[in-house]
Parts: structure tokens; sequence; C-alpha cells
């Protein structure tokens, strides 16, 4: 079951053509939502869908859509920060069905009486921007965006924003603050965007993969999509797969089918004739799974959820045994540590707190006291550090560096402890 | 969109900056229904005028914006994409995020610091590099990935990256095209790209029509 | 906030009460649960980024922890602060910030007052496990004339850069880079030149701002302090004033809710320098031979009084009062009117408006009426420059109450930035403006809707001292036709209402009468008093140059700079067959006097002041003045009896009985009840169930606009070159540069360019100053800065004539 990426596979050199996504049925949802439906049908089929957000919340698409606020102007803006480490689906979608993505766009916009909407793309992503804004500038030319798109009577305009280099953005009122000009700050919630987002505005934030789901879901109706797959995962939706994997990728997935399946099936196994060691199912700030526990976890967003860790943005990594375990928990915190906004105490300090400690111990200055610490210190930002994680922090980037640390703990102390050896202290 | 004009103030701010910057900037500022939004864009541009974001860069990005220089300092610092120091001609990026890592990518940063003489987090060669490693850039399942002026080479090893910093430094390309470099120096991608485009990066500013730098046939 | 409704909450077990929607840190204060927190301010903002006050609130589904500074309460809400988890959350935080933090508390000015030390003591952990390298900054860095900042003490809590952007509007001082990387840093080559820049080391939490004045200058715990009020503009700021060894080193604001709400402007904070001058007078002087010599007071007070005697009383006249306190200036008007037996007395220079207006004026505005007002109208001095305080008052109703500000200004003001209408115009067709405007014509027509939407708060005065005093009663005559109308007269110097309250006009008693109703009832107090028409201050120097008056006894003032007629006012002086002046320094107009004679001042007296609003407030004695220095009264009630007269002045309290009973709107007005209770805050006049019996009714005059080639607008900047500032060393360096401002046009015309000199001619006198381009002033519209050095022989002319000066 293909939705989001039948035409890129089908068309290999020009699914991000206007011409062939209208040969293959482009534009027909955007007829039947405007012309057939109406704005609350487009919003009833999403709800319907139970379409989840893509972009690692999981929060359902259409009671997000529910809390919009009634003042106007309302704004949709489209989450296209893909940074989460493991991460490139979206990318893939951007560069190679962007109509699809814009069609959603004027679909979700129409269905909640938005005129204008933005779509903030990393600024890493120059190739995928391109070929967005070619989309949209011929959306434009036929006559899908602008003013009384379709002879509706509704206006759409649509602006691209791209990224400066900020992780922090893909949080969604941190990429609201970046598009009003600031700082990428997380904003403290309540108000949520839907009530108070970009300039202070009601405001809706979905994820690129979440609105390229629009169009067949309104084509196909809510419950069509909705029967898809497990009940709370309903849906296909896309994983990236990659590490120490035969076949890294992104594919398009009905959720439910076992890990062992993902890593072995669709990655083709560890290359080199080697072991899985562990893999990190959902995106560099999930909690690791190992082989020994994990294998036969359904990939579910609720069987990961209760196992410990989370579907996120679907990003697998995948690490074998001849991984160094102490210096891949490292890059992870040093990412986290890097991308940290700085507002918030104990995620500022304490994220970097633990990056040099594991530095200090993978360069050979390690001390056994340091185990107790990094554990402490993670507890800091994380209270308990329970699942899913507490924090003491604004947003969850200051949990998210505890992850690799307990799991690091959890799993492999003793690689910990090798490391660190007789430190005469 | 709404129309723009500039006050005297502010086209007095811009005037040494070329024409279609000129233009750009004003089509920028009426994209949002706030003009403190095309900070972010007026910053790429001020780059492309005046090489990276310079003190006069922020002082007229602040007067188009309607902000102080402070503020917009603050706002340039907080994106790793906005240089304030001078840049290379060729801003070398080397994803090392845990994926890359994984697939060597500390071994292809250290060979592009090697042949290019240049550290990481440095500027050299007579201005022609800048070398960072960064952090992830969604090609995770390409890695490790390489940047040219943002423009993307994936499944690049050692010898290959040895080999792109002499082309670069050898034939000082004006365009950086990412299907070139890939097909000369890449390896595995992350996924089918499709079809290929011609265009490419001028400056280590994104290659994005309405405020990058591209370059080579127009889109 | 007042009229929400009440809630009840339960922390720790406790039940108490706040506001629905109010902070949960606040209400726990209110009701005295501390929660320590760094970057909150209960006048800001919450962004609840140190995350410092996390508290576990039980919600639905088990305790949550969250910042007390953002989370709002609900009724019913349940709390926890001490547990198990919140402990080692506050721990946590403490530790996290003490890792980069360079512990040199010995040498911080901060130490013994910072409120991480306190929390470190109080919530934080017993040691560090920090083992890596600390992050170093060059340490400390001047970003100002005024304050440096040191920022490997920051503990990045955002509180000096929210000031900036969210409260005085100056966003010079902003976070820079990211994550662990975050400093606060200006922008290169642009200082940190606020206003309020003092602030912001009042605010910060630790010691990374200090401010130059007071660095190194005492220890916290050595420090004596009282609470008073600043007298550089009449806004009544509260400030504590605090001494070291007899000498004041520093002052804060003070919260204060209807005034400056605990902000001050650099100049309330820093002017305290002049105090200790090495220029004030601390001795008696009578000048002899053309030069002053020192004298004892008693042969001082001796010389005087036997000139004075000499003299019938209606030949003598006095200026000043209005940087005195209320009891001092009682004292001056008494001794004049009962001793000196004169009525010609002025508190104002001209320069100010008609005395009834200021202290009459009805319906009249408070300061807190600006937090209602629909519509502010703003037809006065830039207050950024004039009024800074009542500035920020102004600007947060505008920016975060939602009041329609116009601005009505020759050219650009600090607030035109808030400001939803900016209406410019050219000096002398102020009347023309004010006649369209009511008209709603075509180019008003937008302001002239929102003043129909009340209550409308109209701030009136002269937007320069060129400007006729009569168009500020034209607007509020207009003013009081609109829905819920309100005005705010504006005057400068500190106590200028409370001056004028004692009586310092030619037309006012005590207590805010005028002279004609209330002369009989004095007489039955103070036994007869002069019946002759007065002069004004105009007339009082007229008087002296041409020979009608004989005597000029000056309190406090500076006519050679601050009359719009410097030449009048050096004339008069030096006519004058005797002049006495009170003061603390030589100053433009004391070098003429023949006697001068040194008085105690700010900090060194106690007593009280009115500001704008009539609302009167206690200042009060910390350090004795310097050498000979004596209180007013004193030298006044010692130069009655030296006149065989009896002032009935022993004290600066039996001044304050004697003005209770006698001055009418001060019934009830009594130290006791300013320093105790509900009146710290101050008491408005008329207090409750008082009455007063001068009620002004501004009438448009009808003034006809001023045409000339080039329109004079003469505007006051706040570092002017006054005596005070001039000697408070931190601030002299701030004053700028005079210039003539014109817009570009106008500088083509006249083949002049930015940096150019110019000639400025008007009436009275002519100036040559560089030339500076501002393209927010009309076509022939000239801008001087009033009151510096260069500008000062300029005089208040509307019109003047520009021309290239000889040097270009």
């Amino acid at each position: 079951m293909k939705i989001l990426t039948e035409r890129m596979e089908a068309h290999r050199t020009d699914s991000h053509t206007i011409e062939r996504y209208e040969a293959t049925g482009g534009y027909t949802a955007l007829r039947k939502g405007l012309l057939e439906l109406g704005a609350e049908a487009v919003a009833a089929e999403v709800k319907a869908s139970n379409l989840r957000g893509r972009g690692g919340a999981n929060f359902p698409a259409g009671v997000k859509w529910g809390f919009l606020a009634p003042a106007k102007p309302a704004y949709l803006v489209v989450n296209g920060d893909e940074s989460e480490p493991g991460t490139f689906k979206d990318r893939q979608l951007l560069e190679r069905d962007p109509h699809q993505l814009v069609e959603g766009v004027i679909l979700s916009s129409f269905a909640l009486d938005v005129h204008h909407a933005f779509i903030y793309i990393r600024g890493e992503y120059p190739k995928p921007a391109r070929r967005l804004q070619d989309a949209v500038d011929e959306a434009y030319e036929k006559g899908y965006l602008g003013s009384d798109i379709l002879g509706s009577g509704f206006d759409l305009d649509v602006t691209i924003h791209l990224g400066g280099g900020a992780y922090i953005c893909g949080e969604e009122s941190a990429l609201l603050n970046s598009l009003e000009g600031r700082r990428g700050e997380p904003r403290i919630k309540p108000p949520f965007p839907a009530i108070e987002g970009l300039y202070s505005k009601p405001t809706i934030v979905n994820n690129v993969e979440t609105l390229s789901n629009v169009p067949w879901i309104v084509n196909n109706g809510g419950v069509a999509y909705a029967r898809i797959g497990p009940d709370t995962s309903a849906g296909t939706r896309m994983i990236s797969l990659s590490g120490h994997v035969e076949n890294p990728g992104n594919y398009e997935i009905v959720m439910g089918m076992p890990w062992r399946e993902i890593i072995y099936g669709l990655g083709g196994g560890i290359p080199g004739g080697r072991e899985l060691k562990a893999w990190i199912p959902g995106g560099s700030s999930a909690p690791w799974f190992v082989p020994a526990e994990h294998l036969d976890v359904p990939a579910t967003i609720d069987d990961t959820d209760s196992n410990g860790s989370m579907m996120g943005s679907g990003a697998i990594i995948v690490m074998d045994d001849s991984t160094d375990m102490v210096k891949a928990a490292h890059r992870i915190v040093r990412f986290y540590s890097h991308e940290s906004c700085g507002q918030c105490t104990p995620c500022r300090e304490g994220t970097t707190w633990l990056e040099r400690i594991l530095y200090r111990i993978v360069s050979g200055q390690g001390r056994h006291a340091d185990i107790e610490l990094l554990l402490d210190i993670s507890d800091g930002i994380s209270p308990g550090l329970t699942w899913p994680p507490l924090m003491t922090t604004i947003c969850p980037l200051g949990p998210s560096a505890t992850a690799p640390v307990v799991s690091l703990m959890q799993y492999f102390r003793h690689e910990v402890e090798a490391m660190i050896g007789d430190d005469d202290g | 969109m709404k129309e723009v004009v500039l006050t005297a103030k502010e086209a007095t701010a811009i005037e040494g900056w070329s024409k279609p910057s000129q233009q750009r900037s004003v089509e920028i500022l009426s994209r949002y229904p706030d003009k403190r939004s095309a900070v972010m864009p007026l910053l790429y541009i001020s780059m492309i005028e005046n090489g990276y974001v310079t003190e006069d860069g922020m002082r007229q990005v602040g007067l188009l914006t309607g902000l102080s220089p402070a503020q917009v300092q603050s706002v340039a610092s907080f994106y790793t994409m906005y240089k304030r120091e001078p840049i290379g001609d060729y801003l070398v990026g080397v994803c090392t995020s845990i994926s890359c890592f994984l697939l060597g990518a500390d071994d292809v940063l250290a060979a592009i610091e090697d042949e290019s003489g240049v550290p990481d987090g440095e500027s050299g060669g007579d201005g022609t590099f800048s070398i960072e490693h960064v952090e992830c850039n969604g090609a995770c399942g390409g890695a490790p990935v390489v940047l040219v002026n943002w423009e993307m080479i994936e499944g690049v090893t050692p010898e290959k990256a040895r080999e792109l910093v002499r082309w670069l430094r050898d034939g000082r390309p004006d365009v950086v095209n990412t299907e070139e470099m890939q097909r000369l120096f890449g390896g595995k991608r992350a996924f089918d790209w499709g079809v290929k485009e011609p265009v490419g990066a001028i400056l280590p500013v994104p290659a994005f029509g309405p405020y990058g730098s591209v370059g080579g046939e127009a889109t | 906030m007042a009229d929400r409704e009440l809630v009840t909450i339960t922390i720790d077990g406790v039940e108490m009460q706040g506001p629905a929607g109010e902070v949960l840190i606040k209400v726990a204060e209110d009701n005295g649960n501390f929660i320590p927190r760094f970057c909150w301010h209960p006048r800001m903002k919450p962004v609840g980024m140190c995350r410092m006050c996390l508290v576990e609130v039980i919600g639905p589904r088990g305790p949550m922890l969250l910042p007390s500074c953002t989370t709002r309460v609900t009724d019913g809400m349940e709390v926890d602060t001490q547990s198990t988890v919140v402990k080692k959350a506050q721990e946590g935080v403490l530790e996290y910030l003490l890792i980069n933090h360079p512990l040199d508390c010995p040498i911080c000015d901060k130490g013994g007052e910072c409120p991480l030390q306190d929390h470190t003591m109080a919530y934080g952990p017993g040691e560090s496990r920090f083992v890596e390298e600390k992050r170093h900054y060059e340490k400390p860095i001047p970003i100002s004339e005024l304050v440096l900042l040191d920022r490997e003490r920051c503990i990045l809590c955002a509180r000096c850069t929210r000031f900036s952007e969210e409260i005085s509007g100056d966003p010079l001082i902003e976070f820079k880079d990211r994550g662990n990387a975050v400093q606060v840093i200006t922008f290169p080559d642009e200082p940190f030149a606020s206003y309020f820049s003092g602030n912001t080391v009042q605010i910060c939490p630790v010691g990374a701002l200090t401010a130059t004045p007071y660095r190194f200058k005492a220890r916290p715990w050595d420090l004596e302090a009282v609470e008073s009020v600043s007298l550089v503009d009449s806004v009544g700021s509260k400030v504590s004033v605090q001494s070291s060894q007899n000498s004041v080193v520093r002052i804060d604001g003070i919260d204060n809710e209807p005034t400056n709400q605990g902000w001050l402007s650099d100049k309330d904070r820093f002017i305290f320098e002049s105090i200790h001058s090495d220029n004030r007078l601390t001795t008696p002087l009578i000048k002899q031979d053309g030069k002053f010599v020192e004298t004892g007071w008693g042969e001082a007070l001796d010389y005087v009084a036997e000139k004075l005697s000499d003299m019938t009383g209606e030949v003598v006249a006095g200026l000043g009062g209005a940087n005195n306190t209320n009891e001092e200036a009682f004292a001056f008007g008494k001794f004049l009117r009962t001793i000196v037996v004169t009525p010609h007395i002025d508190a104002q220079l001209d320069d100010g408006l008609d005395p009834h207006f200021l202290v009459g004026v009805t319906p009249r505005a408070a300061i807190p009426d600006l937090e209602t007002a629909k519509t502010i109208l703003l037809w006065a001095g830039d207050l950024k420059e004039e009024y800074p305080v009542l500035y920020l008052r102004v600007r947060r109703a505008a920016a975060e109450l939602g009041a329609k500000l116009i601005v009505v200004h020759p050219r650009a003001t600090g607030l035109d930035d808030v400001a939803a209408h900016k209406i410019r115009y050219r000096p002398g067709r102020g009347p023309d403006v004010l006649r369209e405007l009511r008209g709603g014509a075509e180019d008003y027509a937008e302001a002239r809707s929102a003043l129909d939407e009340g209550p409308v708060v109209a701030i009136v005065g002269r937007t320069g001292l060129a400007e006729n005093p009569r168009l500020a009663e034209g607007v509020a005559a207009f003013v009081r036709d609109l829905p819920g109308g309100k005005i705010l007269p504006l005057a400068r110097r500190g106590n200028i209402v409370g001056a004028l309250d004692m009586g310092l006009a030619p037309t006012l008693l005590p207590g805010r009468v005028s002279e004609t109703s209330a002369h009989d009832l004095l007489e039955a107090e103070w036994g007869p008093l002069p019946e002759s028409r007065a002069l004004d201050a105009t007339g009082i120097l007229e008087g002296l140059r041409d020979g009608e008056l004989e005597a000029l006894i000056m309190l406090g003032v500076d006519p050679v700079r601050d009359h719009p007629e410097p030449q009048l006012a050096r004339s008069a002086l030096e006519s004058a067959q005797l002049v006495v002046a009170f003061d603390h320094f030589l100053s433009d107009s004391t070098q003429l006097a023949d006697v001068v004679l040194p008085v105690e001042g700010f900090a060194e007296v106690e007593g009280t002041v009115t500001n704008i609003e009539g609302r009167v407030q206690k200042v009060n004695r910390l350090v004795p003045g310097p050498g000979q220095t004596r209180p007013v009264w004193s030298a006044l009630d010692d130069l009655a009896r030296r006149m065989g007269g009896d002032l009935g002045a022993p004290s600066a309290a039996a001044l304050a009985k004697e003005i209770e009973r006698v001055a009418p709107v001060y019934h009830g007005v009594t130290w006791d009840a300013l320093d105790w209770g509900e009146g710290r805050e101050g008491l408005l006049l008329p207090i409750e169930d008082g009455v007063q019996h001068l009620e002004y009714i501004p009438v448009d005059d009808g003034l006809a606009p001023v045409n000339a080639r080039y329109g004079l607008h003469l505007g006051r900047v706040l570092y002017d070159d006054g005596v005070r500032t001039r000697m408070s060393p931190s601030l002299a360096a701030l004053a700028p540069e005079a210039k003539v401002y014109l817009n570009s046009t106008d500088a083509k015309v006249l083949g002049l360019e930015e940096g150019a000199v110019a000639t400025v001619e008007s009436a009275y006198g002519s100036a040559e100053l560089p030339v500076a381009i501002d393209e927010s002033l009309g076509r022939t519209t000239v801008y001087v800065p009033a009151n510096l050095a260069a500008t000062a022989e300029l005089g208040a002319a509307v019109a003047v004539v520009v021309s290239k000066g000889e040097a270009s």
C-alpha cells in the first residue's frame, strides 16, 4: 500500500512536475474539496482519517485542527525543518512530489479558513526548497493559488521560508518565533499555537508528511485512510533507515510489522556479516532498543511507546556490533548540546556538562564517579528518567539528550566501565 | 501579497546593493504580514552582497525590518548558516552526526582537513575554503554526507573527499552543482534523486531562488 | 487586576486567595510564600527560562512540575513547593548555574545582596561536582559610560534584555549566539546608551551588570538607607537613597504602583553624585569688590538683614523654590510675604504654564489613569527627554495595555514607535493644528475619531520653550469635551506643583487657593499681607532691570540659564542693588549674587514634595549637609529674627504642621500619614473627603499662529547643562553636543550639509552650531536643544534666521 511515494516510484524523472502531477490525478482532490465538499467536510475527512502528526509527536491532526481559535486571520504553517538525526523522509517528499504537499496545503488552508500559509524549510535544504518554490509558482500560474482558486472564491497565498540552521526550529513554537524573525526559542505553552501562534494569531503547524496525505484522504475519504494499518497507527508512514544496514533509505510502510522485519526485511540486515547491537527506533532522541528484548515488538506508535521508546519521526538508526556505544552516545549528546537554544538552565548547562563528561571518558580521562554523575545530571533535566520523559525545561530538547545516556547505562554500562578502566580515583 | 515601498532612509541603506538584490529585498518584505519576518531572508541577501554577515549588513537589515542592530545580531548569531566572519569561496561541511558518524564521517572530515590544509572550523587556502563539521543534514541513508555551499554529496569516502578538495582547488568552479559533484565524488544515496537538476550554488548561501545564489541554468 | 475574581488555591496545605489568572509565583508571594526565582520580575512578562521557580501542581494525572512564574492560578489548584522532586529540581538548577559562575563574590558589588548567593545558601547543593573548565569571557567590559558587563557572572535570565526591549523600548542589549555559548552583549560600536540602563543593574540577579558610579564604593551590609522621592522631574519616583560613611553612594528605584513602578531614569539614579561634588558650596559668601569672600553665617545674615531692613518690602522679590521641599517653599513664601512683606513671588521662570492651570485644572488625570485610558493625547515635550519615567508609563499603556497614543510634536519623539498617530507641526502653527484636529480635518480624521473613544487622558505641556503656554490650555479646553477626558498638565522642575501649592506664585496662596479668595483668611493667621499687584518672574526681572525693584532673593534658581530671555535675566541680576541666593552651587545666576548662602538639599533634609498629579510624598534625611550648610528654613528663620520678625519655623516638622493647618488642600496630610500604611504610596490631593477650592477651567484663547521664515523648536534634552547634571561627573559626560537640526531639503536650500556650521539668530542672541539632518522635521522647522552651553544665548524665540556659518 503506497500513498505518498506511489507517483515518484512510478515516474522517476518527472514526478515533481505539475504536468506529471496533474496527469496522475493531481489537484483532483482540490477540485473535490473546494467545489464539492466545502471546508467543514474537508476538515471532517481529515478528522475521520485518524491521521497522526508525522513530525515526531504523533498528535492526531484532526484533533489539532479542532483547537484552532476563531480569531482571524489564522495561519497554517508547514513544518519542513526536518532535522532530527536519522530523518530524511520529508526531503524526499519535497524533492520528488512537491505538488502533493502544495495540494495538501491548499486543502488544509481551505478547511481551516486560512488565507496565508507558510512553509518553513530548513536552510540546509536548498534543493527541496527550489523544487517546492517551482511547484508553488506553477500552482499560482495554474490558478491553484492566489485569489478565487478554481472559481471557489477561496484565496490563498503561500510563502516559503528558509531556515538558517537550527534544529530547535523543528519545535513548533520555536519555528513560529523563527518565522517571525526572532531567535528560534521555544515558547511557553499554554498558550498553544492554535490559540496564539504566528503573530499571536491562531495557527496550525503541521509536518510536511502529514499534509502530504491530505489529497489522498480527500480523494478516498478519511474512513478509507483510517482502515489502513492498526487502529491507533492508521495509514501509511515514511520511515528512514540509516546506519549499519544493508539497504538504507526511506520506506513507506503500513505500521505494525515487527522491528525484526524492518531491520532484516526492508533493511536487508546488517552488512559485512556483523551482528545487530542496538537500534534507535524513532530519531536520535529516542531511547535505544536492543535485539535481546525488542526485535519482536510491533513497530506501531503505541507498542514502541509502551516498550519505553518512540516512533518519533520514523528514523531508525541501526548500530552493529563494531559500534563503540560510548562514542555513539557522546555523538548524540553532542548534537543536543550544540542545538540547545540556551533558554532553560538545565538544558543549556546540563546537556553541555553531559557532553563534556562523555568526551572526557571517550578521551581516556573518565572517572567511575562520572557514571552516577551522568545519570544524576540527566535526572536534573528529566526528573525520574521515566518514559515518557518528564522535564524541567520548556521543550523536550533537554530530555532528548538524556535518552542516549540512560540507554547507554541501561544496556552498555560495562562498556563505559571498561573504557574508564582504573581511574586511580 | 502587499505592496511595499521603501522609505528614503531604507532605500539609502541598501543603495550599495546590486539592483536584483534591492528588488528581491522589496519582494521579500511584501511576502510577510510583519516586516520583522524578513530578517532571515534579508540576512542571506546581505551575505550575498557583503560576502558574509558584516556589521554593516546587520545594520542594513535592521533598517529594513525596524530592528536595532543588536536585535539583528541576536537573530543572526542564533543560526549557524549566517557566517559572521569572512568565509572561503567554498564552504565545505561534513556531517558528523550519529548516522554519518557510524559510517565513517570522522575519517571523511579528517581527509578534507588534511587535503585542504584547513582545520575544522576555520578558513584558509587563500580564501578558497572554509571547513566545518555540521550536524545532521538529512541524508542519513546516504551517509556520510558532505556539503559544498549547501549542495549535497552523499556516500562520500575519505578518498573521494580528497578528490573533491583537489577538484575545487584546481578547477575553482563558478557554480557547484549537487548532481555533478554526486556523480564525481558520491556513492550510495539516501533515495533515488530522480531527474538531474542543472542548477547549483554560486556562493556559500543556499541556492534558493528568492534569496539565494542560484547558478547554472534557470529553473 | 483589582477587579478580577478571586480564586482559592492551596499551597503546601495552606489555603490562600488570589486573582484568577494571576501567576502562581505572585499569588504565593502576596500570601507570604516566597518561591525562589531569577528570571521572573513582577513588572515584566514571564518567560519561564531560569527554571528556578519550578513547583509541583497536582493535576488529574498526578503532580506536574511547572514553573510558577508562567502557571496561572485556577480555583482549587493544589501546589507543592516543598516536595522531593521540587527540591531536587531547585538544587539542580543552582548547580547548573554555578558550574560556569566564577564565584568571585568577595570582589563582587552584588555580594551580600545577590539572589544567586542567597538562593544557593537556601536551596543549593552543598558542593559542585563540576571538574571541567569553566566558561571564560573577558571581564568586565564597559557597555556604556555607566554600565559594566561581566559575562562570566551572568546567569542568562534575560531580565536586562527584556527590560530594554519590553519596558524602555531601546533594545541595545541582547542575547547573542546559542545554547551554552549564549551571552548578553551590545552591538559593536553601539553602546548601551539608554536613559534607563541603571534599571538593568538594579534588576540583575547577579553581579553581571554593575554601575560605574557605585562600583567598589561599599558593601551592602555597610549601607544605610532611607526611602525618598527623586526630584529630577516631577513624576515623584520613589527611591531608596543609600549611604556609606555619611556619603550617598547609590539610589535604587522602589516599586510604587501609582508612579514609577520600580523604574528610574539614569538621571534620577546617578544625580546623587552632585551631592558630594567638590564644587558644592559649604561656606556663606559675600561679594567684595566683585569677588566672593568666604564668611560666617552670622556675618552673612546680618549683612542681608541690614540691607533688606533698609528697603520697603515691595521693592524686594523672590524667585525659586521648585527644587525644594514643600516645607522649605512654604517657609520661603511666608518669609517674603510676612517678614519682607512683598507680593512678588514666582517659582516658575516663565518657562512653564499658568500656575492656576497647573494646580487647579479639572478634571485632572492621575498617572494610574493611563492604565485604563483608551486614548492618550500627548501634546507636550518629548517625554523621553523631559519626563523619562512618565515616558515608561505611557509606553506601557500604548504597547502593552492597548491604549491608542496620539503624539503631537514638532519632531520625532521617543514614543513614536508605539504611537497610533503622529502629528508633526512647525512651531508657531500649533493653534492651527489644534483647530484642524478639533474639526477633524482630513489629515487628522483618524486621530480625531480615536479621541472619541474614552476615557481620554491628555498630557499637555509646552512642546518647546518657544511655544506659547496658552496653547496647552487650548488643548486642555478641547480635551474637557471629549468622552472621559482628563488632563495631566506638565511643568518641569522636581517640586513645581508643591512650590505653587505653597503659594510661590504671584496669584496663589498656600493650599491651592487664589490670592484674592484666601487673602483675608491667611491674614488672620499670619497678620498683614502685602496688598499691591504681584509681579511674575518676567515682571520681577524687568522691574529689577528698570530699577523699579531693588532686591532679589533666589531659592535654588538659575534664571540666566532657564528664563526664556537670558539677557533680561542677566541684566536684572546685574542691576539689582541686592541679590541673595540660597543654593548649592555657583551657577550662571548665583555668580551674579551679592550674598550666597549654602543650604542643605536632597538626602540632607526631611519634608514633603508634591508631584504633577498632586501626589504628596515624603522625602527623608540620610546624610548631613557638607561644611556649614544649613536647612533653608533654619536660615530663613534666623534671618527673620535678625530683621526683627518671627517666622515661626523652628523645624521642618513644625512647618509641616503649619502647612497642614493653614493650607486648605493639605488638610489631613501629615508626615505620619505619609510614613505609614497606604500613605506610603503618596496621598493624592485633594485627599479623601478633602476639598479643592481652586478649580481651573481652561479655555481656548484662540491664539493666532506665529509666522516666520524658520520656526524654532527649542526642546529639552535629558542630559542638559543644568548645574546639578554638570556637577555629577557620570552624567556630565553624557550631555549631547549642541547642534542645529534641519531637514535635508532646508539644508540644501541653505547650502548646508551634515556637520557644516550654521548661524542661528533669534531676537535675543545667536549661536554658531554644527548642522545635523533630521528628516522628522517639517520644512522650515529648526530644532535646537535647549539649555546646552552653546545654545543658551538663543533664548526662547519662535522665529529664527538660519544661515551659513562663518566657518563653513
